[in-house]
């Protein structure tokens, strides 16, 4: 077992009569994990991603590797070197459901167990099964026939994307790991076909090597409890051993048992393929709370702490409050004690408030209330009413869009019915534009102009959705062959009865998720080529291909890269730029909506980059908007940093809320605001009316940053110093000092620039 | 009714200048000098040129554009010679950078509705508004009436800010169309205004007693600007100034201006201005004082409690 901490010279508190309060143990668990992300630190460097919460394995069981994560970021991971993964492909990899399954069931059998004393609920996960996938893809499956086209727009096409959907967690909490298992055995009598087979080979192989690892956190708890000294750690230590013993095969029955029962699975899943949504954990776990409660047997304190317990081991993303199929209130105590959770933690997690017309307003109040205190950046804001709406415009019922719950970056989906490759599918604008801007300059038939190059790029805009549109489909009749979602299927309505994983009929619905990335820098672009080179003259459009070719070098380079920076940009507010954000937001989202993929899957636009623009920046060479080459592109919905002078986050708001493609996917605001802004009641009341408006105004989510200036620059400068503070990225939180010095670059530029 | 002003700044999502979300409006132009004055952009009422020398990448397009040779590069360093500009503006329309900048423009209502209407959501969800500050309005005549009233017909908060020296009649042309008066007093002594601001503080004071006969909600602001005002005995004079306005009012009612009262805020000096003051080719003549401790603050605000004013800490 890894140890977790010295139990030595722990301080207690002298009033407590049970030796320790809960926020001792709460700061205690939350120093561990300061070790732990420090250690991180040392070993993978920079991680420019979600925390995940997982932790090294011993140091002698490591293998460090460079790894390209599921977004494209090439990162440094770490393995466990005893596990070698069995192929059963000539190219060396391991493909389909039953060589999964087996191989994360050995993987299972080899991982360390984690057993905290001071935590409530054991386990912690300590290796990516996705790091040890090579090749990833299953060369068999060629999709060379792509290719061409996907450089060509630089598109993050979805093939081979894994997890981004949610599960229904009710359904593991009803059956735990016996009856799930007593499912599928139960299924695989009745659906008989190959696929079936080799589906229900792969859950099952994953189900007993969870039961075995929760079998072996049984004894490491045990043998825990056997040498600790203080009484009522081991007290603590007995009762995670008699709870997990319960586990390996019952589902829980109290609020702590289901605290734990989901930290399995999501760890799992975390573990497997970085999935595990946590969705509406206020709403699953309340009968347990209520329960408990009503039997005297649970403390909101108490409550608070296995709630932070989880957290510190899952950052997933979870939805706070929110409507019912009716379009009732659903918020209740779990809310408010979720949030308090991550309050007492002030680390990286991934709560967002539900605000609504119907939502207790209490509830997005408490939530700015500690955003200012903590200025970790969480929780994030979601406009329920706005998506759930959205959705309905692709022909569902409101009831359906009400059930989709936050449960990524910057998705909803419903629980355990939906498929969606969320956040997976990006179509670059900026590198669209470049193709078709070069394009026309190039054809010496025409006279080149901005109502042609909009021709000309929805054109090339058409192209590039059609072919996601292909590799989407492609990815449908694979992917189940090559990776299958064995820890989602397992929590799904459908894969096991079905037989089918998720990624190939398993579910209900398939709305696919189709983003669009760069949208300032395209409509900044546009606006620039329209006032500097068509209404005033000041330069050709050859002189123009001149510096964009030479990265703008050259004696007047820097003063024309100026020239085409220096307009009235996207979020000032009526100017040109603006008119072309519109344009360009509902082309695409036009675009996307004019068919479902030749196999009949539908499509859901929105726009968002995660923190990606920076890769997509570096294929993308310099843009009319001033821009330098392999710079990022400009950031999810939001204008560029320096759009105006106040950088009025009211301007920042109405704009992204005027392009919001309106399908129920996201475009999320990114507001950063110096903490001087709201020093008392009435200064956050007044981040409440703004946050409610820009919802009222069809915005779908906003995460906001509570940052000032001279904070930011210092950690900057020297990270290791602000170890525990935390920013929000993008759709997601992590602490500053974890992310590259790129990344960290981008945070700063959108705090400093909006001073 | 489509008169025309100077303006130098419209801030959205300005969340200082009275209750809710506000845009303030900025009017160019003031009568006082007060030597430590947050918003020196605001003293004249003509534009001017403000010079960012970080800004400037030496291209010398100034050179070229300046009719009146206000623009020099020499070796490669670009200097400005503020005393040959006559702020044409050509030099600003050929400086990409953003080194030259236009300081104030003249704007029409029409112009300054359309940009504040952008946030009209916002004003109605926090019951804000639209805010005109300065330089001083009362002396930006009837546009600034002409804003507040389209602002008022439209169901507008409006408020203004002003520094109080202004003709009265200028002052009262506005209040119809006023919901909220925000105004500054920053010393009583008539010789130390004097000193401070370059300007008497009589008429500024007959106005504000005016204003308390009114029933118009009134916030009065009193910048804590060190080794001006935040002596006791300076200070016991501004409270006790206050002390008669809001007993002249029936309700004597000092602690919600929206219901009818009148409110009292301290605001703490601070040194942000001293880039706007370099830009401006002005000097300043504040650099060297600090700001007030919070305990001077707090302090300050306990004595007007004492006198029977309730005051607020900005």
């Amino acid at each position: 077992m890894e140890s977790a901490l010295p139990l030595q010279g722990i301080p207690r508190s002298p009033s407590s009569l049970s030796g320790w309060t809960y926020q001792e143990r709460i700061d205690r668990l939350r120093t561990t994990k300061m070790r732990h992300t420090e250690e991180k630190w040392q070993v993978i460097g920079s991680m420019d991603m979600d925390d995940h919460a997982i932790i090294l394995p011993p140091a002698d069981s490591r293998q460090i590797v460079q790894v390209t994560s599921g977004s494209g970021f090439t990162m440094t991971d770490v393995l466990l070197k005893e596990f070698i993964p069995t192929s059963n492909h000539p190219s060396g990899g391991f493909f389909g459901a039953k060589a999964c399954g087996e191989n994360f069931r050995t993987l299972l059998a080899m991982h360390p167990t984690y057993v905290d004393p001071v935590s409530s609920l054991a386990g912690g996960y300590m290796v990516n099964f996705i790091s040890y996938r090579n090749p990833a893809w299953n060369p068999d499956f060629d999709f060379s026939h792509l290719h061409e086209d996907h450089q060509k727009y630089r598109l993050h096409h979805g093939i081979g994307a894994v997890q981004h959907f949610c599960q229904d967690m009710t359904i593991g909490l009803e059956l735990g790991w016996g009856g799930i298992l007593e499912k599928i055995r139960r299924f695989r009598g009745i659906n008989t076909d190959g696929e079936a087979q080799e589906l229900y080979d792969g859950l099952e192989a994953m189900v007993l090597g969870i039961q075995d690892w929760i079998e072996r956190h049984v004894d490491a708890a045990q043998d825990a409890a056997a040498v600790e000294s203080d009484p009522h750690l081991r007290q603590n230590l007995n009762e995670m051993a008699d709870i997990n013993r319960r586990l390996v095969t019952d589902p829980p029955r109290t609020f702590r048992e289901a605290c734990q029962w989901m930290l399995w699975y999501q760890i799992i899943g975390k573990m497997y393929n970085m999935g595990g949504a946590l969705g509406r954990v206020d709403q699953f776990l309340y009968p347990y709370y209520e329960r408990d409660r009503r039997e005297g047997v649970l403390t909101d304190e108490e409550a608070i702490f296995h709630l932070a317990c989880h957290f510190l081991m899952d950052t997933s993303y979870t939805q706070l409050g929110g409507p019912d199929e009716t379009g009732r209130d659903r918020t209740n105590e779990l809310s408010y004690l979720m949030l308090e959770a991550a309050h007492r933690l002030k680390i990286p997690v991934n709560v967002g408030v539900s605000v609504g017309r119907a939502i207790d307003p209490g509830l997005v109040r408490r939530g700015v209330e500690i955003m200012f205190s903590d200025k970790t950046g969480i929780p994030k804001f979601l406009g329920v009413d706005s998506t759930s709406e959205g959705f309905a415009r692709n022909g569902y019922p409101i009831e359906l869009g009400r059930q989709r719950a936050y449960s990524g970056c910057h998705w909803c989906a419903i629980p355990g019915r939906e498929y969606t490759v969320n956040d997976c599918v990006k179509v670059n604008l900026a590198a669209v534009f470049d193709v078709a801007l070069r394009e026309m300059i190039s054809d010496t038939t025409i006279r080149p102009g901005t109502a042609e190059l909009s021709v000309r790029f929805e054109r090339h805009l058409r192209r590039s959705i059609d072919i996601v549109r292909e590799s989407l489909d492609f990815h449908i009749d694979h992917m189940y062959r090559v990776f299958p979602e064995l820890h989602l299927d397992l929590l799904c309505h459908g894969p096991i009865e079905r037989g089918r994983d998720a990624s190939h009929g398993g579910v209900e619905f398939y709305n696919l998720c189709v983003d669009a990335a760069g949208l300032a820098t395209v409509a900044d672009s546009f606006a620039a080529l329209e006032q500097r080179v068509e209404q005033e003259k000041r330069l050709g459009w050859d002189t123009l291909l001149g510096y964009l070719d030479g990265d703008w070098t050259g004696p007047d380079g820097e003063r024309t890269r100026m020239m085409m920076k220096n307009i009235p940009r996207y979020g000032s507010g009526g100017s040109r730029a603006d008119a072309y954000g519109v344009e360009i937001a509902r082309m695409f989202t036009r675009l996307v909506k004019e068919k479902p993929t030749p196999k009949g899957f539908q499509l859901i636009p929105g726009i968002f980059s995660w923190a990606a623009n920076i890769l997509m920046g570096r294929d993308v060479g310099p843009t009319p908007n001033g821009r330098h080459s392999h710079a990022p592109i400009s950031h999810g919905p939001n204008p560029d940093p320096g759009f105006r002078k106040d950088a009025a986050p009211t301007a920042m708001a109405v704009a992204v809320a005027a392009v919001q493609p309106g399908y129920g996917n996201t475009a999320p605001l990114q507001l950063e605001l110096d903490p001087g802004i709201s020093r008392d009641a009435e200064g956050r009341a007044k981040i409440v009316d703004l946050i409610r408006t820009h919802f009222e105004l069809g915005g779908t989510q906003i995460n906001l940053n509570i940052v000032d200036r001279e904070t930011i620059l210092k950690a900057h400068e020297d990270p290791a110093k602000y170890p525990d503070l935390v920013v929000r990225v993008t759709g997601f939180s992590a602490y500053f000092a974890s992310l590259s010095p790129e990344m960290r670059q981008m945070v700063v530029d959108r705090i400093v620039a909006e001073e | 009714m489509n008169s025309s002003g100077v303006v130098f700044n419209i801030q959205r999502f300005s969340i200082h200048d009275g209750p809710g979300i506000r845009s303030t409006v900025f009017l160019k132009g003031c009568s006082m000098r007060c030597f430590w004055c947050h918003n020196p952009e605001g003293r004249h009422f003509q534009p001017e040129l403000r010079y960012f020398p970080g800004r400037c990448i030496a291209c010398g397009a100034c050179v070229e554009a300046c009719p009146n040779h206000a623009h020099e590069l020499r070796e490669g360093v670009h200097t400005f010679f503020r005393e040959y500009c006559l702020v044409s503006g050509e030099c600003v329309q050929t400086c990409y950078p953003g080194a030259l900048e236009l300081n104030g423009r003249q704007m029409s209502v029409d112009e300054v509705l359309e940009e504040v209407l952008r946030d009209r959501p916002f004003y109605e969800s926090s019951h804000g508004g639209v805010t005109l500050s300065g330089g001083e309005p009362a002396l930006a005549g009837v546009f600034a009436r002409e804003i507040l009233e389209r602002c008022h017909a439209g169901g507008i908060h409006t408020a203004i800010e002003t520094c109080g020296d202004s003709p009265w009649h200028s002052l009262e042309a506005l209040l119809p169309w006023t919901d909220l008066v925000i105004m500054d007093i920053k010393l009583i002594s008539p010789e130390k205004h004097l000193r401070a601001t370059g300007r008497p503080n009589d008429r500024i004071l007959a106005n504000a007693r005016n204003l308390a006969q009114t029933d118009k909600p009134l916030l009065f602001r009193t910048p804590i600007v060190p080794t001006v005002n935040d002596d006791p005995e300076e200070f016991i004079r501004i409270a006790s100034f206050l002390k008669s306005l809001i007993d002249t009012r029936a309700s004597g009612n000092n602690q919600e201006s929206d219901a009818g009262g009148i409110a009292f805020e301290l605001l703490p000096f601070h040194r942000l201005a001293s880039d706007k003051y370099a830009s401006l080719g002005m000097e300043y003549s504040a650099a060297s004082l600090d700001p007030p401790t919070k305990s001077t603050m707090c302090a300050l605000a306990e004595i007007a409690t004492t006198l029977g004013v309730t005051t607020r800490i900005r």
